[in-house]
């Protein structure tokens, strides 16, 4: 008789020590686990290099012949071009600090999700070629050479990674992670393997300016529906200026928060704020997208996505630069612009606000203001009016997006204004924010849903911080100030803490702004029925 | 009550010994981590199995307990489990698992007196626990399932909007 396995037999899925040592496990493209490829026309039109078609869960990814020497060849004009890359495979000490920090491997409890063993799957290839050791005693020394399977391991961990960067706060050295994960993906591009996710859209900023690819004149009327459902709720249609020269102020956001729900209500928040600031801005078709997933894709691609900001800049002639909430935008701005395509035109001058007069030295050199910078300055001069209490029916925390906060420090602008805005504001433990903020779980171009159980898995640490104080405080709500967060917590929140709802920094505001000449507010921008609202004295029956 | 004082006394070796089985489902290299550290947000998932062990075991003996508490207590592990690369199978498997930690630290003990009917009661209880997380197994499952198309809707509404204005002749016009 066939005997059925117990359910110690059905969940005993290791032996108690491994036959294998960890490097040599490799890794099972599940469905649910990676992205779908990136088609070959895209690839094509954007003249990526080897353009094919190729299946991650086949066995054969149809790399082109001489694969092998073009790693090589591109790994070394890497270590030759980044002289932190070749620190970070020089310097790391194997300390483990950085083991247990990143969310991947909290969610996965995989061994090649801890930062310093997905570093290590580049380095064992650099310690054959580069060191001596490695090239003496190979393996021995966790040295390796290249195969075809340690090419789809690579691109297994660096899409597993969301170059968030939390674990490079804990290293000692300084050891940027989120940099090699990148260097694996331009490698992995050499020989035509992306993801559609990310390249997709990559190809609708090239061509046509926002991520979705709708054209200038659609784009336009989308924003303007907006517009009419500002009225619709406060009784003002806020002005919607595109492509104007001669404006003080050029302002670019995600071109997600013109599309997506719920990111179209933190950008209703930014049209009625501007009007009621008279503020002399336009918005531009060309430069319609901030977030720029060039910087997934690699060094090159980012930096052409991020010239479109100062090239209109330079042919509308603004001074300075607004820009959304967004979280990757920032990382660029503020880390990479200034060497990609800096300096600035030459007409641009450093930020001042033309409300306030506040000038932002800390932007001198890239012209670009965060919003919540600007907000955040208006309510410390008393220039906006507020009423916090419309938002009485939210208690909300604040989920500190990767980059605004490791990449720019952006820790006390968006909770000095949601305080403002809500009176109801708890924070989530000391360990999951600020800088030590857990990732949404999606970030850096995998906020895609075929992956959406990895992406429950990964978030899970942010997740479970949300649930704790929604349990313990009652928290309903979380506020971000990124474009792809306002798209990837709804989902975790439903999974992980149902009944929180998410919305971005400037949708709250919106809500809260008493607007001169407004109708009374009875519903907020989601068009809710707001609950705290007193009848008025009835006004002259029919 | 001889039963339930009998089931508390073993509760401490019972509990290390499920959580030390679910860790052993993880690869080798990573149960070291998840036995030290204690951060509840700094190691979620030894929390939320802690967590799970100390109240399927108090269910399992017949502690009065309310079935939302049980459930709540299990919510973050079934969830966690639920998007893990493991079969369905492997995923609550684990719940079975605490049957033979029972029967070599508390069967013993029962039968020595004559108790043997009360241990198999708590068994059964087991054994609804395990159909109470199948069932909360499947809605995780049909939440991500879900999640999928909520968000691809969600990604175009406003898109979807305009389409269907000019479809209707942009009739705001
Ligand atoms: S950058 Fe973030 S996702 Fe990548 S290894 Fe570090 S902690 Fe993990
Ligand atoms: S913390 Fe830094 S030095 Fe230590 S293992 Fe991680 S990367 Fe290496």
């Amino acid at each position: 008789m066939a005997k059925l396995p117990t359910p110690q037999m059905l969940v005993a899925s290791r032996p108690a020590f491994p036959e294998q040592d960890w490097l040599d496990i490799k890794p099972e493209f599940a469905p649910g686990s990676f992205c779908y490829p990136a088609k070959k026309e895209t690839m094509e039109l954007l003249h990526m290099p080897n353009p094919h078609d190729w299946d991650p869960a086949a066995e054969d990814w149809n790399l082109p012949e001489n694969w092998e020497k073009i790693l090589c060849d591109a790994f070394a004009e890497r270590l030759e071009k980044h002289r932190s890359l070749k620190l970070f495979m020089d310097i790391c000490v194997r300390c483990g600090a950085c083991a247990d920090k990143c969310h991947f491997f909290l969610g996965t409890n995989d061994p090649k999700n801890m930062p310093v063993l997905r570093a290590e799957l580049l380095r064992s290839l650099y310690r054959r070629d580069y060191t001596m050791l490695g090239k003496l005693l190979g393996k021995k020394v966790g040295a390796r050479s290249w195969d075809k399977d340690v090419v789809k391991e690579l691109f297994y961990y660096a899409y597993q990674c969301t170059e968030c960067r939390r674990c490079s706060l804990f290293c000692p050295y300084g050891i940027d992670t989120a940099e090699i994960t990148a260097i694996v993906r331009e490698l992995m591009h050499e020989v035509g393997l992306g993801t559609h996710w990310i390249m997709d859209p990559v190809k609708n900023c090239s061509f046509t300016g926002n991520h979705l690819g709708i054209q200038p004149h659609s784009f336009v009327e989308i924003v303007e529906m907006l517009a009419d459902d500002c009225e619709t709720v406060t009784g003002i249609r806020p002005k919607t200026p595109f492509n104007e020269k001669g404006h003080e102020i050029l302002f670019i956001t995600p071109s997600g928060d013109v599309f997506a729900d719920p990111g179209i209500y933190t950008f209703m928040g930014y049209l009625l704020l501007f009007h009621e600031l008279d503020l002399d801005y336009t918005f531009s078709t060309y430069a319609s997208e901030g977030g720029n997933f060039g910087s997934f894709t690699s060094f090159n691609m980012a930096k052409k996505l991020n010239a479109k900001m100062y090239a209109e800049a330079e042919r509308l002639g603004a001074k300075w630069i607004l820009g959304g909430e967004c979280g990757h935008m920032w990382r660029v701005i503020n880390q990479y612009m200034d060497t990609y395509n800096g300096p600035s035109p030459s007409h641009m001058i450093t930020p001042k606000s033309p409300i306030t007069g506040t000038v932002f030295k800390n932007a001198a050199s890239t012209k670009m203001v965060h919003i919540a910078e600007f907000t955040a300055d208006l309510i410390h001069h008393n220039k906006i009016k507020l009423d916090p209490s419309r938002n009485d029916h939210i208690v909300t925390t604040f989920h500190d997006s990767c980059n605004p906060a490791r990449a720019m420090g952006l820790l006390d602008e968006p909770r000095y204004v949601l305080k403002h805005v809500c009176n109801n504001f708890v924070e989530m433990p000391e360990n999951t924010i600020r800088e030590q903020t857990f990732c949404c779980g999606a970030g850096s171009g995998l906020n895609t849903e075929e992956i959406m159980e990895l992406r429950m898995r990964a978030g899970m640490p942010r997740g479970n911080a949300l649930r704790y104080v929604q349990q313990k405080f009652g928290v309903n709500h979380m506020a971000c100030v990124c474009a792809i967060d306002r798209a990837t917590l709804p989902p975790l929140a439903d999974y992980w803490a149902p009944g929180v709802t998410v919305s971005g920094l400037h949708e709250l505001v919106g809500n809260a702004l008493v607007m001169k000449g407004e109708a009374k507010r009875t519903m907020d921008l989601r068009q809710e029925d707001l609950p705290n609202v007193v009848d008025d004295e009835p006004e002259g029956e029919e | 009550m001889l039963s339930l004082e009998i089931f508390r006394a073993h509760k401490k070796e019972v509990v290390a010994a499920w959580v030390e089985a679910v860790f052993a489902t993880y690869p080798f290299e990573t149960t070291g981590f998840l036995r030290t550290k204690q951060d509840p947000f700094g190691n979620p998932v030894a929390h939320m199995t802690r967590e799970a062990a100390s109240t399927l075991f108090d269910a399992v003996a017949g502690e009065d307990m309310h079935p939302p508490t049980v459930k709540n207590a299990l919510d973050r592990f079934i969830k966690l489990r639920a998007v893990q690369k493991f079969l369905p199978s492997q995923s609550l498997a684990v719940i079975h698992a605490m049957k033979p930690i029972l029967r070599e630290q508390v069967l013993p003990k029962m039968q020595d007196v004559g108790q043997l009917a009360a241990y198999l009661e708590a068994e059964s209880r087991l054994d609804s626990l395990a159909l109470l997380a199948f069932d909360m197994y499947c809605e995780a499952r049909e939440t991500v399932a879900e999640a999928r198309i909520k968000e691809i809707r969600n990604q175009h509404a406003q898109l979807a909007r305009w389409a269907q204005r000019l479809e209707d002749g942009g009739k705001a016009e």
